[in-house]
């Protein structure tokens, strides 16, 4: 105790008054929650800064014909390039503040928060299409397969986890395409059309789908079984299966609910796999959407549209973050947010 | 004189038009096949890449190209043979006896996709604009900058420090409007290729007071806005999907068959394959690795369509470093590369060798000028020893983009060099910027660049090489070639002016300025329903696409 003394309690960086009453204190984290984001943020973007302002290649370096001397200066001066690094950066701040994200290098004049409105709906879609089947197939196969122990369900769904979560997405989407696409195109000749990952919002999710979530699923079912097993094994399931209930309610309303408690907090960090996993899966599959659009920034060294992509990026994990620290208390009246 | 008129009545009625036997070889219009039309007469191709604007002072890209060419219409357009550049919305041009004022008459009918008339300021507002530092256009330099009297102040302007002197530098240039339809250029020197700079798809007309309305900026990023001339007009933009083109219902010329173009803007070439296949594609580029699938194809092999691009590759080597600053080196591993293996095992036959700078479809196609850079491994060996000593003392920095078809040639010139020259090469795949960085630094030995033609004239061409040029990175320098090439890109009698250019071709290929490699063919499915499609050696990212309004659907 004495050495907490004098030091910050948690959460005093905003200092008025905790009042009484859950549903206040709870507006209060969530509003200080937030807040932290300015700092983080704050780091994000000076990391960022520094790290694309360093890396070789100027955005006006193309391949084939070159731009000429006085075109680059004066490239330059538009889009404020040749003034002082600090002064760059102190500017950027600045228009960040005002949420003005500074206009795209690469599509000429276009302000690169219209690029990122234009092409977050595929992304979205496909994310939370994604999401939904972890929480389905990485919840439910991990049930089954706890409940099932050392039977040839287990088995699958174990070798089956083992292998989604060692193999990237990458491969994944590759070897996709090579069953769909090559193998079964050869089978049916010129009839067959299932797509290689072309997009459009009500058609050719599936495979991007797919790729996106084989390795939070499979993660997520290692998770629930583990954590689903070390329940089975407390006395109140054991009193729960001695009153004789069916296995149904065994499971949905003493097993799950405890159960899931360490799986909904590895919810929050599959959102992250789920962003940097769209980078890799929009460029596999081709799609329009921000994992493609921020892969295109970078190899074109589109300064701005790099750095508001990571800024979006890192708002919504922490945003995620929050979601799932906030559903923790629901499910798990111990824990107390403060 | 004005045969685009002609051809475009003919085309009107192609349906009547019965051409039998008549079979162009690389170039030209294919004859319509069938008097029958199908009802919906939309074409889909496939631009490749989202063009990064569609406004004519900004554009820069080949894939940019095809829709700034269809709904942009500039003074000139290029005939589909190269030979000359035909009036387009100006219909005829006089130049002064001293070369140096170029009168344009614009067309008393030329029409914006608005309704309103293409007056001579729309070209003079266009062109002031593209010169002005503050847009910073990327043809500016040297295109305009190096031919409108007054341009060259361009070099010495800054956009932000001398934002004052800007409006007077404009205003001085040799660009005027004495009356709506008369256009008068004044030029630098005279200049025998300033037809083909008022060709390019960026010298459009731009109408002030629609920049004005919307933004610089912004009024080329929605189809609302995007006030044009061309045939067609942009109904639809869709990022990253596609762009839709409908006919320009003001345009001078009459409407074309086609009523509606789908650009699509799909990256990777296979995905695009198979959608030609499904039929979702009326035309595509056939991905290297299926060449021969389709060339052995009983039903693909019909839909073939060869075309020779006047784009030419060849190895870049740093004259400022050893071994590359001695001549005969250079040459040696000129020698050293077989170009015939290199296009038929590597490029399946998709392009054709060369030892010689400027490539098929120009005047100045000279391979016979190519002899002292042909295959001969022993000789080169050789040459190389003699040159700068044992040769597996040599280690070679070959620097090449990490992109799949540049790693595949970077490959096998690599072993040929080790093979035939048995010199060490380091080859170095990195990402294109830092690629790009590190020639433009001169920090490397050897890489694989090319050259593709803004224009089919020799003067595009051969300035590249002259000293302190930009776009070849080695540093190749030689007083001779300078000298002529100087006098060539004046010279109004075209014999004298081919006759310099070729003793300068003969000087840089015997230099090994570079070790040439192969020239480009375009190798395209076209669904046999397409009819009329004209492709050029200038086509942009697709074959036909400087003349889509030529192009009728028959009924599939």
């Amino acid at each position: 105790m004495a050495l907490a003394q004098g030091a910050p309690p948690r959460g005093a960086l905003i200092s008025f008054k905790i009042p009484r009453g859950r549903g206040a204190s709870l507006g209060l984290y969530i509003i200080r929650r937030i807040l932290w984001l300015i700092p983080v943020l704050f780091f994000v973007i000076t990391i960022t800064f520094v790290l694309i302002h360093f890396a070789p290649g100027s955005p006006w370096d193309k391949e084939g014909k070159q731009l000429s001397a006085a075109v680059v200066r004066n490239l330059n001066a538009k889009y404020g390039l040749s003034d002082p690094f600090l002064v760059q950066y102190g500017r950027y701040l600045l228009n960040v503040l005002h949420f003005d994200f500074g206009l795209s290098f690469q599509y000429e004049d276009q302000p690169v928060s219209s690029l990122i409105l234009k092409s977050w709906p595929p992304t979205a879609v496909i994310g939370a299409l994604a999401f939904l089947m972890i929480v389905i197939f990485g919840i439910g196969t991990g049930v089954v397969a706890a409940l099932r122990q050392n039977t040839w369900i287990d088995y699958i769904v174990v070798g089956f986890s083992t292998i989604g979560a060692s193999t990237p997405a990458f491969v994944v989407g590759i070897i996709l395409i090579i069953i769909f696409s090559v193998a079964l195109y050869r089978i049916t000749g010129s009839n067959f059309s299932l797509p290689t990952g072309d997009f459009a919002l009500d058609q050719h999710l599936i495979m991007p789908v797919v790729t996106l979530s084989v390795l939070p699923i499979a993660f997520i079912a290692r998770l629930t079984r583990a954590s689903t097993l070390e329940v089975l094994r407390q006395d109140y399931v054991r009193t729960a299966w001695a009153k004789g209930l069916r296995e149904r309610l065994v499971v949905t309303k003493h097993v799950l609910k405890n159960s899931l408690i360490p799986v909904v907090s590895a919810l929050g960090p599959t959102f992250a796999v789920l962003i940097t996993g769209s980078v890799i899966v929009e460029s596999v599959f081709n799609i329009p959407g921000i994992g493609r659009a921020f892969v295109i920034a970078v190899s074109s060294r589109d300064y701005p549209m790099i750095l508001a992509t990571t800024i979006l990026f890192s708002v919504v994990v922490a945003l995620a973050n929050l979601v799932v620290d906030l559903l923790y208390t629901v499910i798990d009246p111990r824990v107390r947010l403060g | 004189m004005d045969d685009s008129v002609a051809r475009f009545r003919w085309l009107r009625v192609p349906a009547l038009v019965t051409v039998v036997g008549l079979l162009v070889a690389a170039c030209g219009t294919s004859s319509p096949t069938t008097s029958n039309l199908a009802k919906d007469q939309t074409l889909r191709v496939n631009i490749v890449t989202e063009p990064n604007s569609l406004d004519p002072g900004q554009q820069q890209y080949s894939y940019e190209g095809a829709i700034g060419a269809s709904i942009s219409e500039a003074l000139l357009k290029i005939k589909p043979d190269l030979s000359d550049a035909a009036p387009a919305t100006a219909s005829s041009y006089t130049i002064s006896s001293d070369g140096l004022t170029w009168t344009f008459k614009i067309r008393s009918n030329a029409k914006w996709s608005d309704g309103k008339p293409v007056t001579a300021a729309d070209f003079v507002y266009a062109w002031q604009r593209i010169l002005d530092p503050r847009l910073a256009a990327s043809y500016a330099d040297p295109y305009f900058v190096g031919t409108i009297a007054g341009a060259a102040d361009y070099s010495n302007l800054d956009a932000v420090k001398d934002a004052a002197k800007i409006p007077a530098f404009l205003a001085g240039l040799g660009l005027s409007a004495p009356d709506a339809s008369t256009f008068v250029v004044k030029l630098q020197a005279p200049t025998p290729f300033f037809k083909w700079i008022a060709s390019l798809w960026m010298s459009a007309p731009v109408r002030k007071d629609v920049v004005d309305q919307y933004g610089s900026d912004k009024w080329a990023t929605s189809a609302n806005s995007l006030i044009t001339n061309g045939q067609y007009k942009v109904s639809e933009l869709v990022s990253k999907d596609h762009i839709t083109l409908v006919p320009n219902t003001n345009y001078w010329g009459g409407q074309p068959t086609v009523t509606k173009i789908i650009n699509y803007e799909i990256s990777d070439d296979n995905q695009a394959y198979a959608k030609y296949l499904n039929g979702e594609l009326d035309t595509v580029n056939v991905p290297l690795a299926n060449t021969d699938l389709v060339k052995n194809d009983p039903k693909l092999k019909n839909e073939i369509k060869f075309v020779p691009q006047l784009t030419l590759f060849w190895m870049d080597f740093n004259t400022r470093k050893a071994p590359f600053n001695n001549k005969q080196a250079r040459l040696a591993f000129s020698k050293a590369i077989d170009r015939n293996a290199l296009t038929t095992n590597v490029l399946k036959g998709r392009s054709q060798p060369a030892t010689f700078f400027i490539p098929k479809g120009m005047n100045g196609y000279r391979p016979d000028l190519g002899k002292s850079q042909d295959f001969d491994p022993a000789a080169a060996k050789t040459m190389l020893t003699q040159a700068v000593g044992d040769p597996s003392k040599i280690t070679i920095d070959f620097l090449i983009r990490n992109i799949t078809a540049n790693k595949q040639i970077g490959e096998f010139i690599a072993d040929q060099l080790q093979t035939n020259l048995g010199v060490k090469v380091n080859q170095v795949v990195i990402d294109s910027k830092t690629v790009t960085t590190r020639l433009r630094a001169h920090n490397y030995s050897l890489y694989v660049g090319g050259w593709g033609a803004d224009y089919p004239d020799d003067q595009d061409w051969f300035d590249i090489w002259m000293t302190g040029s930009g776009n070849v990175f080695g540093g190749y320098s030689n007083p001779a070639y300078d000298a002529l090439v100087k006098k060539a890109d004046i010279e109004p009698d075209a014999k004298k002016r081919q006759d310099y250019y070729d003793q300068a071709q003969k000087i840089l290929i015997d230099d090994a300025g570079g070790g040439f490699l192969y020239q480009r063919n375009y190798m395209f499915l076209v669904k046999p329903y397409v009819q009329g499609l004209t492709t050029t050696a200038q086509d942009f990212e697709d074959v036909g696409d400087w003349f889509w309004g030529k192009v009728s659907i028959g009924q599939h």
